[in-house]
Formats: C-alpha cells, structure tokens, sequence
C-alpha cells in the first residue's frame, strides 16, 4: 500500500510550535490533510507521545513516535520510534542530559505537555531549542538502534543545526535515511534514503511537505523497514 | 568599551546597533551555542559564524551584548529583526574569528 507521511510536526512543547498545536489539533488536521502516518517530533523530549497515540487509536491515522534531538555536533536529527512508551523514555533520558538555560516562555513560547483532552499535564523547564544533549551524533544513532528505533539527520540543506551546516558534509554514519527540504538534495547524499516532512509550527503548514511511503501494511515495523529500504517517493521531487 | 566603537575603530560593518545596552567588557568566541550558553560571560560579544536567529535566542538568554559575525557572513533578515527587538547588536566583517577576537582583546586591552 502507499501512505502519505509526515514526520516531523512540532506540537505546543516545542518553545517553537504554536500553542494551537496540541496532540487533538495535531490529529484533527492530519486526518483533515489526508495524511495516513504522523509523527511528532518535538525538540529533546517525547511527552505529547502518549496523548498522540490515545487520539490515533480508532482512527485512519498510524502514529510514530520522534524526537527532533541536538547532538553535541548541534545538528538536529529524527529519532523515530515505533511506540509512544519508547519515544518517552528516550526522550527523558535526552532532557536530563541536555545542556540548556531555564526557558523564559514570554520571549521563545511556552514548553508544555498536554492529555488526550488538551488538558496541561505539566511544562519543561530547561529551553528545549537553545542546548544540546551531551551526546554525540553518531553515540545518539547507536542508542536509538538499541530501542529500535530509526536516526534520521533532519533538514540536512538548511544553514542551521543541521549535518551540512555544523559539520560541512556528510559523514559515512550508518544513517537510516536523511531529511532534506528542497530539490535536489545536497552533494554526498550518496545511496541514503531520502525523506522531505512539513516541519510544521502551526497547523495549517502541517503536510505541506510530505512523502509516499511504499509499505506492506500499517504496523510501525513495517513502515520503519519500508523508510530504512528507501521506498519513498517525496512531494518535492522534480 | 562602548559597543560602536567595534565600528568606528575596528571598522566592522553595522548591522543593527541599539544604544539601549551599548557596553561590552568581555567577549567569547564560538560557534557551538550550547557552548556559549554554558560559558560566556555576562556582557560579551560574540564571536562568530553563526548567523541565525537563533544565535540572537541564546545571546538573550546569556546576556551578550552583540554578535560579531566573521567571515564576511550575513545576518538574514529573521535574525536582524530579533536582534533589534531584543537590543543586540550585530556587526559583520571580513576577518575570520582569530583576527577578529585578536582585534577586540586590543581593543579591551586599551581601555
């Protein structure tokens, strides 16, 4: 089957996501936009995980679980889980671990994580976009393996936090795939699958890049294996 | 040191200029911005390629006074409009970061 993707959404605990952009507005829109597979991927911390996956059960929607993570290199990078449980606990480990100043949420936005009802469960101190985790990129990529998971280099072609920007090429790390933003992809891209998401702050961005996944059917393992054998298809093609 | 003189002596181009924190008595040279937010000290210019606005984000939360941006690097116009609103300043120049934290120790130096 062909699904349509989006995998990185910002939700209202990126400082950087719009506070309209709780887990329900998330899910509400996606089904609106006629994605098939979402996943939130907020900065160093999973916790609007579990709201996602409560608001996709019975519905069209198929749920992955990310983190948009700051290695030591600063670059930014996809960690995508099959579970919400998985992307939760990653999640923790890397906010414990992430080198940052308190947040002032007048200045950069509000951190806060919300339940299936958009009520708030709590908000994260340190500012999520400004540090980074005391990882190093390639140490973050052997971590998430162990959990299952996939490590996806994020919009590899922009000047900032991103693999081109902080290191001035690509590195031959066993990436599962790498983001891009535009066509045609950067030099040394080689024989890496290739995905393009929305990157969205606010829901009407939400799909406004995307990709077609070829995939056997809707578990998240075979939608992670169909992204690490590269059967994807990007809306940005030319 | 007063910040414009980061212009009128060293030459460096201005990009944004506030006269609302136009003091600098130390400086920082990096472009890793967790680095900076760990160890730059209060009222600093920094030292940099980094040109984004989230450099200016950081600049807030670690209080520096402006950002000098090497290599003949140029500020977008996101990063420049969150400089003037958060009272950074912004100067540019085509020295890379050794001559120019040479350039600002002097200055420092001769105050």
């Amino acid at each position: 089957m062909i699904l349509k993707c989006d995998l990185h959404i910002h939700s209202c605990l990126s400082p950087c996501g719009s506070l309209e952009m709780s887990p329900s507005e998330i899910v509400k829109t996606a089904l609106e936009k006629g994605l098939d597979v979402i996943a939130v991927a907020d900065h160093n911390t999973a916790l609007n995980s579990p709201a996602i996956e409560k608001l996709c059960r019975g519905t069209a929607l198929t749920p992955l679980f990310a983190i948009e993570a700051t290695s030591s290199e600063e670059f930014h990078s996809l960690c995508l889980f099959p579970t919400a449980e998985r992307a939760v606990s990653f999640g923790q480990m890397l906010y414990e671990n992430l080198v940052s100043l308190p947040n002032n949420p007048e200045k950069f936005g509000d951190q806060v994580y919300v339940d299936e009802n958009d009520n708030i469960l709590g908000e994260l101190e340190k500012y999520l976009t400004g540090g980074a985790v005391s990882f190093s990129s390639d140490r973050l990529l052997e971590l998430v393996h162990r959990e299952g998971g996939l490590f996806i280099p994020a919009h590899i072609d922009r000047a900032a936090f991103s693999l081109t920007s902080q290191l001035g090429f690509i590195p031959p790390d066993p990436y599962d795939a790498l983001e891009i933003t535009n066509w045609p992809p950067p030099e040394g891209v080689g024989n890496l699958p290739l995905i393009c998401d929305s990157d969205a702050h606010y829901p009407e961005d939400m799909g406004k890049r995307f990709f077609y996944l070829e995939s056997p059917d809707k578990t998240a393992e075979a939608i992670l294996l169909a992204i690490k054998q590269g059967r994807t298809r990007l809306s940005i093609a030319k | 040191m007063k910040l414009k003189s980061i212009n009128q002596i060293l030459g460096y181009e201005t990009i944004v200029e506030n006269s609302k924190n136009d003091f600098f008595s130390n400086a920082y040279t990096s472009d890793l911005l967790s680095d900076v937010m760990g160890n730059a000290p209060a009222d600093s210019v920094l030292i940099t390629i980094q040109a984004h606005k989230n450099t200016i984000a950081v600049a807030t939360l670690a209080e520096i006074r402006a950002i000098i941006l090497c290599n003949g690097r140029t500020a977008p116009d996101d990063m420049i409009e969150a400089a003037a609103g958060e009272n950074i300043s912004i100067y540019r120049t085509d020295d890379n970061q050794y001559e120019a934290s040479w350039k600002i120790k002097g200055l420092l130096d001769g105050e």
